[in-house]
C-alpha cells in the first residue's frame, strides 16, 4: 500500500502541511502553538516515517516561525527520526527557510541543528514564507 | 463601578504603562486572538522583531500553562480566572505579568522551580532547556520545559510571588518577566 499525500491548511496557531509521497517532500509552513502539539504532529512524524520506510529518503522544506515548547519537543521527535534514517543510511535532508529580518527564527533552527548530523541548512530569504 | 472607578483604572494603565491586559478564564480560542492583537500592536509601537518574538514566545507560554494547569485541576471559570498584562517598565523594557489560582502544594514546587531558574545564566539555561526537552513528558507535571523557555527570553531574572487567597488552600501565584 502506497502512502497518501497530507494537505492541511495553515490556522492562527497551526502551520501548513503539504506531504507529497511521490516526491518524498514534507513542507512545513507558519506558526506552531496549538494546545495539543503531539495529536498536530503524531500523524506528520508517522507520514514521514512511512516515507523513508518506502522511498528510503525524505526531504523536509520548513518555512516555520514561532514554535511554543510543545511544538519544539514534537519537532525534536521529527529531527530524531531523520537522524536515525540518516544513520541507517537512507537520504535525509532539513532545509529550514526564515526572513533575515526574523533572528528568533534562525537561533530556534540553529539549536536544532546542534543535534543533527544529516544536511541541515538554515536558508536566510528576504521574504520566506511569500 | 462608577465613572471615577473608570477613570482610575484609565489612569493607572497609563501611569504603569499597560499595553494590553485581560482578566478572565482563557481558552485556546482567546489566547490565540489577544496574540494576535498583541503582534499588532507591539508592530505598532516599533518594537524590534527580536522583542516582538520574545513577548508573544512568552505571553503564549505563560497563558498556555495557566490554561492546561487550570484544565488539570478541573477548575471552573471562576477559578480558572488569571490575569496578563503586557507593558513597559520604567526603563521602557518590554514586561510580561501573570497572576492566577494554585493549589497551596503546586505554588510550594513552582516557587522552588523558578528560585532554580534564577541563579542561572544563559549557558545553564540553555543545558537545562535541552535536558528537560529530552525529559519524557510527565501529564500533569507541566510547566518544566516553558518556565526555562521564559526565562531564556528574559533579560533579568524572573521574579514571582505567593498571596493568600480566601480559599486558605489555593494561593494566588504571580510572574513578572522583563524581555
Amino acid at each position: 500500500m502506497t502512502i497518501t499525500n497530507i494537505e492541511i491548511a495553515a490556522t492562527q496557531s497551526t502551520p501548513a502541511i503539504h506531504a507529497d509521497s511521490q516526491a518524498g517532500r514534507l513542507v512545513m509552513r507558519g506558526d506552531s502553538y496549538p494546545e495539543n502539539s503531539f495529536a498536530f504532529f503524531a500523524p506528520i512524524i508517522e507520514w514521514t516515517e512511512r516515507c523513508i520506510a518506502e522511498h528510503g529518503a525524505v526531504s523536509v522544506d520548513l518555512y516555520l516561525l514561532y514554535l511554543n515548547t510543545s511544538s519544539v519537543k514534537a519537532m525534536m521527535d521529527l529531527f530524531d527520526l531523520l537522524e536515525s534514517a540518516h544513520q541507517n543510511g537512507r537520504k535525509v535532508g532539513v532545509n529550514w527557510y526564515y526572513d533575515q529580518q526574523n533572528v528568533r527564527v534562525a537561533e530556534l533552527a540553529e539549536e536544532f541543528k546542534e543535534d543533527c548530523n544529516f544536511t541541515f541548512e538554515i536558508i536566510a530569504e528576504t521574504a520566506a514564507g511569500e | 463601578m462608577n465613572h471615577d472607578d473608570l477613570r482610575l483604572i484609565r489612569e493607572s494603565f497609563d501611569d504603569k504603562r499597560i499595553l494590553l491586559c485581560f482578566n478572565g478564564p482563557f481558552s485556546q480560542g482567546l489566547i490565540e486572538e489577544i496574540g494576535s492583537a498583541l503582534r499588532t500592536y507591539l508592530s505598532s509601537d516599533a518594537a524590534t522583531s527580536s522583542a516582538l518574538a520574545d513577548v508573544f514566545g512568552c505571553y503564549i507560554e505563560i497563558t498556555q500553562n495557566i490554561r492546561s494547569y487550570a484544565q488539570s485541576k478541573g477548575y471552573d471559570d471562576v477559578t480558572a480566572s488569571a490575569i496578563v498584562v503586557i507593558g513597559r517598565n520604567a526603563e521602557r523594557r518590554y514586561e510580561v505579568l501573570a497572576g492566577n489560582v494554585v493549589e497551596e502544594q503546586d505554588a510550594a514546587r513552582l516557587m522552588t522551580r523558578i528560585e532554580a531558574l534564577q541563579g542561572m545564566d544563559k549557558t545553564q539555561l540553555k543545558t537545562a532547556y535541552k535536558e528537560q526537552l529530552r525529559r519524557p513528558a510527565t501529564p500533569g507535571a507541566g510547566a518544566g520545559l516553558g518556565l526555562i523557555d521564559i526565562a531564556r527570553k528574559a533579560s533579568a531574572p524572573l521574579s514571582c510571588s505567593l498571596r493568600d487567597t480566601p480559599n486558605t488552600a489555593r494561593k494566588f501565584f504571580s510572574l513578572r518577566v522583563v524581555i
